[in-house]
């Protein structure tokens, strides 16, 4: 009777697959998890990511449903007055336009010496209250918003608590049951540097459609919050809402067209654009970061395959006797090759599922590290947690089955192909046909080459300025592969020197003995190896790069003596200000010898965004002292009485608009357009965005804006910072005043807490390799039971055998480190040089971390050493014959 | 167009005739009865008062309540029939004089403005309507020296120019995006003021009093469009414009309205000021008008309101009347006379999520005891779904 082939590849699977996944469940679950590890790292940063780019999602939405159209100054903000102008353009249609002012606050310090960015971050929403109720997605909440506000049943009437009384606040239902506040309770901010108490009048009513709000948003009446924020008459935008019908897109791009016609082209009152523009725009912020994050959480999963691939090929050597039996018995190789492919296509699938169920706790937690970074670099948002996503969830699942199944190819075709008569023999170690590709030290070197030819090229510059180094990172893959294949030459070359010290110990010599000939599976180890300390060593001359050029750039940039913000002012998306009353008061003190009032501005070049920044100039040469990378040909730019034209640019400007000195650059302005001349170029750690700076005068000139982002002060010989920081605290304690030595450290210690994460990935890649190591010499020792035996027959005790599997183990990590720490080198010029210069545009200095790479190598040393003579003892105990 | 000139300045000669003559022979308004102001500082209406237009067609902040409101009924050229309702209120939040803390114009905090809009098709009886609610300012306002209200995209304004000696109002209304009408409204009959001596009691509270000034009946004209097909329509309108600062006294808790046009060129405006029990407060009216725009009220003894059937309104829980039956001594007469009054739709229910009054405003049919149809109406019922009383 013949089988069919469905019911042979049953059998194989619940006879011959299974039942070792059963027999070796510690194995089993080892495997899965490496590769759960490896997908959930992936799922957890894409959920992150993706939850940190759902946060942009307009606050306005939970109110407008969403709106049809925003209509922002092409700079800056908005007057009010557009409002009726705006009505009357767009006549009898039926628009709801909805003014927008947002701001930022913070609860007052707890104590004087809190740290910076440990207090919550709120995000102020002011809206026209009483018209919110217009709005179809308000309609049946019209009660919700003013019921509950003041105290009198008259619902009319119950508008005239919350209107009146500035300090009325609205909160969400989650806030009020976090923090025990009800209606009535005070809420404590700093706005601008204004320290106010506000009251809560009610709570934001939920649009069951809409995500409930997050606990962080506030929102209160329009023009309350104009005067709080000293934007009387000032509005960020405007956003245009219809009603519900069949016809609203039609009607909304008619409307638009009215809009548009209305604008004049030479100088653009005001640019229309949709929420899915905005949130676009705020996705390109932060594509760069993200598609960082992916690449580095795909570099866990490419980790984790390695080790599915030894793996598996592990189990094709225990298993060899018994696909012998099977070949003996006609089952076909193909049949074989087909029943370890869906052997490895499963260990993906389940391995994956673990990882989802991981991937989504880890990305809890990694949400709140990627909302934290994008919320100091780019945009304030209130992600808390990632939603699980199916799409994303499906990418991770064929993403992960394909590549396990990949992995799986190679030891399936090893499989398919082993003669039964070569098993029958029992010849011990066999030759491993990946072998032959792992010892082409040709191959191996043609890949480091073509990694190098491609450092040459440029990166992929995407819409809206941001770069993504794609050559830089495949160039990053070719020297990994590439060192990696090229790794295993050096393992013999080590088992050479090894013999030729003629060391006289049994242990010692059976170990080095088979490295002479190294089998394609120690070859395996090693590049697997290479991979993971690489990557490890590479980031970590990364990051010691970064910490040096950053404490050189920190000590050269505060140098006055005391600079102030709002104390609301925790990050860069912040829109705390302070008021030309407060800055002009503090810059008054006759302790000063002189003061910088920096303002700033987000402008859009093109279609690309970046800071304007207005700045005393002589004083940011005199105390940030810039470190050129094009210097400024003459004092002209220093020179207020001669730099209306003028303008100096950071590198990440220069790199992002490919612009350089001479170079003119077109600025918008609320009259149009302005045009400066970069007078020089100057390195900056502080925004990728890139900065361009003008001087003060002109910027004020420009943009009629008094208000003040920051001031940094230098005193007057013989005056304290502290005794002046104390007296400009008790006078404004809405203001934050560091001395230049306190926020040094405050920086570094950011710095450094963003970097935390670097750590943990440098963890996991050292466990991962070790991990595939003692797979790799349980394979090993396996194949070489036999001769084990005979060994222990000759005499040698169970701890000797340990000990020489530990010392194989020991040298093979040996050849991986020499080879790892070589491309952590080139790896890190690259990430310096390359992958950092073309995404941030910034120029570091490099540094090489010799204690940590002598610490790592210790430990990848103590741990190969470990797993081999832990996996050397397991083996010295098998049965020649006995299954696994 | 002459004659049409002639007849309106004679008719306006007789409207200020019946005024006088109202004011001498029926005055039950004392002017010492009323005191100036309201406890917290609204002006209370005054008798006697001397009206000046265009300037008390516009708005009057010194009062607490205000409102211009116009029902109707269209006429479209493919045969399709349709009522309508506009009303533009105005809400003070403070007294006249009261320390504003806002300092922005374009965000008041003095006055809010809410605005209800209403579109009946006869035929099918599909009954839509919008509430608008904004605060005064840049969105919503009203000018004091004409009539020139505005809530969102709805207007209501007393063109510049007269047509015919004529004046001509201008109310453009919309209901979401697939209902909108532009609408000329011009006077066929002088205005009328209802009351005595210019107020219009409605509670034995003086200060549960109005101003009530009415066009009665208005030649209509201008645009419908609907789900963007464009009908010409023509038709007539009532305008009410009234303000005060309280409109119920002690013990009520609303009222029903009905404004009648009569086939054979009279008018009838009616209201039940409702007591919490039910009954009927002795400050209800039935004002008749005559062909000439003269008034003449009767109080509640020489009428009787029947409610014949009621509605339910699932949405606010509440039971409206559905089928009224007023029978009204004609003051020329002396005869008794029969309207009943039945809603084109039973579903013509505001519901009042904005402003959170709801009520029930709706076109109807009007008949005789006969069966015979003299004429149209509108009808307002308030007070159904929960008391009005401090609200209005």
């Amino acid at each position: 009777m013949v089988a069919s082939n469905n019911t042979v590849l049953r059998i194989l699977w619940s006879r011959f697959a299974w039942r070792h996944w059963r027999l070796s469940p510690v194995s089993s679950l080892l495997l899965l998890m490496i590769l759960a590890v490896g997908v959930a790292a992936f799922f957890s940063i894409r959920l992150a990511n993706r939850a940190a780019v759902a946060s942009f999602q307009n606050f306005t939405d939970l109110i407008t449903s969403q709106s049809d159209g925003l209509l922002a100054a092409p700079v800056g903000d908005l007057s009010e007055n557009i409002l009726p102008e705006l009505r009357q353009l767009l006549g009898d249609e039926p628009v709801n336009l909805v003014p927008v002012l947002e701001s930022t606050a913070v609860p007052p310090r707890r104590e004087e010496n809190e740290a910076l960015l440990s207090r919550p971050t709120f995000q102020l929403l002011g809206l026209d209250l009483p018209a919110l109720v217009n709005l179809g997605s308000q309609q049946d909440n019209g009660k919700g918003w003013f019921g509950s506000a003041g105290s009198t049943n008259d619902s009319e009437k119950g508008f005239s608590p919350v209107l009146r009384n500035q300090l009325s606040v609205f909160i969400s239902d989650t806030l009020a049951k976090r923090d025990q506040l009800k209606i009535g309770s005070p809420l404590s901010l700093i706005i601008n540097e204004h320290p106010v108490t506000l009251r809560v009048v009610g709570i934001i009513p939920n649009d069951p459609k809409q995500p409930a709000a997050p606990a962080n948003l506030l929102i209160m009446d329009l023009p309350a919050l104009q005067q709080l924020t000293d934007k009387a008459g000032r509005l960020d935008r405007v956003e245009l809402v219809l009603e519900e019908s069949p016809r609203r897109a039609e009607r909304w791009a008619a409307m638009k067209k009215k809009l548009e016609a209305a604008n004049p082209p030479n100088a653009p009152r005001w640019l229309v654009s949709s929420p899915a523009d905005r949130r676009e725009s705020a996705s390109m912020m932060t594509q760069a970061f993200r598609l960082n994050l992916t690449l580095l959480s795909m570099l866990a999963l490419l980790v984790g395959l390695y080790l599915v691939f030894q793996g598996l090929d592990g189990a094709v050597v225990r298993r060899r006797n018994e696909i012998a039996v099977l070949r003996s018995l006609g089952v076909t190789s193909r049949q074989i090759q087909t029943a370890w492919l869906v052997e490895a296509a499963a260990i993906g699938l389940v391995g994956c599922l673990l990882g989802l169920g991981l991937g989504w706790l880890g990305a809890q937690a990694a949400v709140k590290m990627v909302g934290k970074t994008v919320n100091a670099l780019y945009y304030a948002n209130s992600v808390d947690s990632a939603a699980f996503n199916f799409g994303e969830a499906a990418v991770a699942l064929i993403l992960a089955v394909i590549a396990s199944t990949l992995a799986g190819w190679r030891p399936a075709q090893i499989a398919a192909n082993t003669p039964p008569a070569q098993v029958a023999s029992r010849a011990g170690t066999t030759n491993y046909p990946g072998g032959k590709l792992l010892s082409s030290a040709s191959l191996g070197l043609a890949l480091i080459v073509v990694g190098i030819v491609l450092t040459w090229l440029p990166p992929l510059r995407l819409a809206g300025g941001a770069r993504l180094p794609v050559a830089a990172y495949v160039t990053a893959l070719c020297w990994i592969f590439g060192a990696g294949i090229f790794a295993g030459n050096t393992l013999a070359g080590i088992g050479k020197f090894f013999h030729a010290l003629k060391i006289n110990s049994l242990t010692l010599r059976l170990a080095g003995s088979h490295l002479r000939a190294p089998s394609g599976r120690h070859r395996l180890a090693v590049a697997g190896l290479v991979c993971a300390v690489g990557m490890t060593a590479g980031m970590a001359i990364l990051v010691g790069s970064f910490d040096k050029t950053m404490r050189g750039w920190i000590d050269r940039t505060f140098q006055a003596d005391l600079y102030i913000s709002s104390d609301g002012a925790q990050t860069a998306s912040s829109s705390s200000r302070i008021s030309p009353a407060t800055w002009k008061a503090v810059v008054a003190n006759p302790a000063l010898k002189e003061a910088n009032v920096i303002q700033f501005l987000e402008i859009k070049l093109g279609d690309t965004t970046t800071l304007l920044v207005g700045n005393h100039l002589a004083f940011f040469r005199d105390y940030a002292k810039p470190a050129w990378l094009s210097t400024p040909l003459n004092d002209d730019i220093f020179n207020p009485n001669r730099n209306a034209k003028l303008a100096l640019v950071s590198e990440a400007f220069a790199e992002r608009f490919r612009v350089q000195r001479g170079d003119e650059i077109k600025i918008p302005t609320p009259d149009g357009f302005r045009a400066v001349t970069i007078a020089g170029i100057f390195s900056d750690y502080g925004n990728e965005r890139g900065s361009l700076l003008i001087e003060s005068q002109q910027f004020k000139n420009w943009f009629s804006d008094e208000l003040a982002a920051s001031l940094i002060l230098a005193l007057k010989p013989g005056y304290d910072p502290e005794t002046l920081r104390a007296e400009i605290r008790t006078a404004h304690p809405g203001l934050g005043v560091f001395t230049s030595s306190y926020l040094r450290g405050e920086a570094l210690r950011i710095f450094r807490q963003t970097f935390a994460v670097t750590y943990a990935l440098e963890l996991i890649g050292i466990i991962v390799a070790v991990i595939g190591l003692a797979f790799t010499m349980a394979s090993l020792l396996w194949e070489r039971r036999t001769d084990l035996n005979t060994l222990r027959a000759l005499g040698l005790r169970r701890n000797e055998l340990a000990t020489a599997a530990a010392l194989e183990g020991a040298l093979t990590a040996t050849a991986g480190l020499l080879l790892g720490i070589a491309v952590s080198f080139a790896l890190g010029w690259l990430l310096i040089y390359r992958i950092n210069k073309q995404t941030f545009g910034w120029t570091l200095q490099t540094d090489w971390p010799w204690l940590q790479l002598s610490a790592l190598s210790l430990l990848v040393l103590a741990s190969a050493s470990s797993a081999g003579w832990f996996v050397g003892r397991w083996a010295a105990q098998l049965p020649a014959e006995r299954e696994e | 167009m002459k004659i049409l000139e002639n007849n309106f300045n004679k008719q306006n000669f007789r409207c200020v005739c019946a005024l006088l003559f109202s004011m001498v022979f029926f005055s039950r308004a004392d002017a010492a009865e009323f005191p100036a102001s309201t406890a917290d500082g609204y002006a209370i209406p005054q008798p006697g008062k001397q009206f000046s237009f265009p300037r008390d067609h516009g708005s009057h902040p010194d009062f607490a309540i205000e409102w211009w409101y116009i029902t109707g009924h269209l006429f479209a050229t493919n045969d399709a029939q349709f009522g309508f309702q506009a009303t533009f209120f105005r809400r003070a939040l403070m007294p006249p004089g009261a320390t504003n803390s806002s300092a922005s114009t374009a965000f008041g905090n003095d006055q809010i403005y809410l605005a209800h809009v209403a579109l009946v098709d006869k035929t099918t009886g599909k009954f839509i309507y919008q509430e608008k609610l904004n605060r005064a300012g840049w969105d919503a306002a009203s000018a004091t020296n004409t009539l020139d209200v505005r809530n969102g995209n709805w207007s209501l304004r007393l063109a510049p120019e007269k047509i015919g000696g004529r004046e001509r109002f201008e109310l453009h209304g919309t209901v979401g995006l697939d209902a909108a009408f532009v609408l000329n409204l011009s006077p066929k009959k002088p205005m009328v003021i209802f009351g005595t001596n210019g107020v219009s009691r409605k509670a034995a509270d003086v200060n549960a009093a109005s101003h009530y000034l009415t066009y009665p009946r208005l030649a209509t004209d201008g645009t419908l469009t609907l789900a963007g097909k464009k009908l010409a329509v023509t038709g007539e309108a009532w305008m009410d414009h009234e303000f005060s600062s309280s409109q119920l006294g002690a013990g009520q808790v609303g009222w029903d309205w009905l404004s009648v046009q009569l086939f054979d060129g009279r008018e009838l405006m009616a209201y039940r000021m409702r007591r919490t029990d039910g009954a009927t407060d002795p400050f209800s009216t039935v004002a008749w008008v005559d062909a000439q725009s003269v008034v003449r009220q009767i109080g509640p003894d020489k009428f009787d309101w029947k409610m014949l059937e009621h509605w339910h309104s699932a949405k606010s829980n509440s039971d409206y009347p559905s089928l009224v039956e007023l029978t009204a001594e004609n003051p020329v007469t002396g005869k008794k006379e029969h309207f009943i009054v039945r809603p084109f739709a039973a579903d013509q229910e505001l519901v009042g999520q904005a402003g959170g009054v709801g009520y029930w405003e709706g076109a109807c049919h009007v008949w005789d005891e006969s069966q015979k149809e003299i004429g149209r109406a509108y009808l307002e019922l308030t007070g159904y779904s929960e008391s009005l009383k401090g609200k209005l």
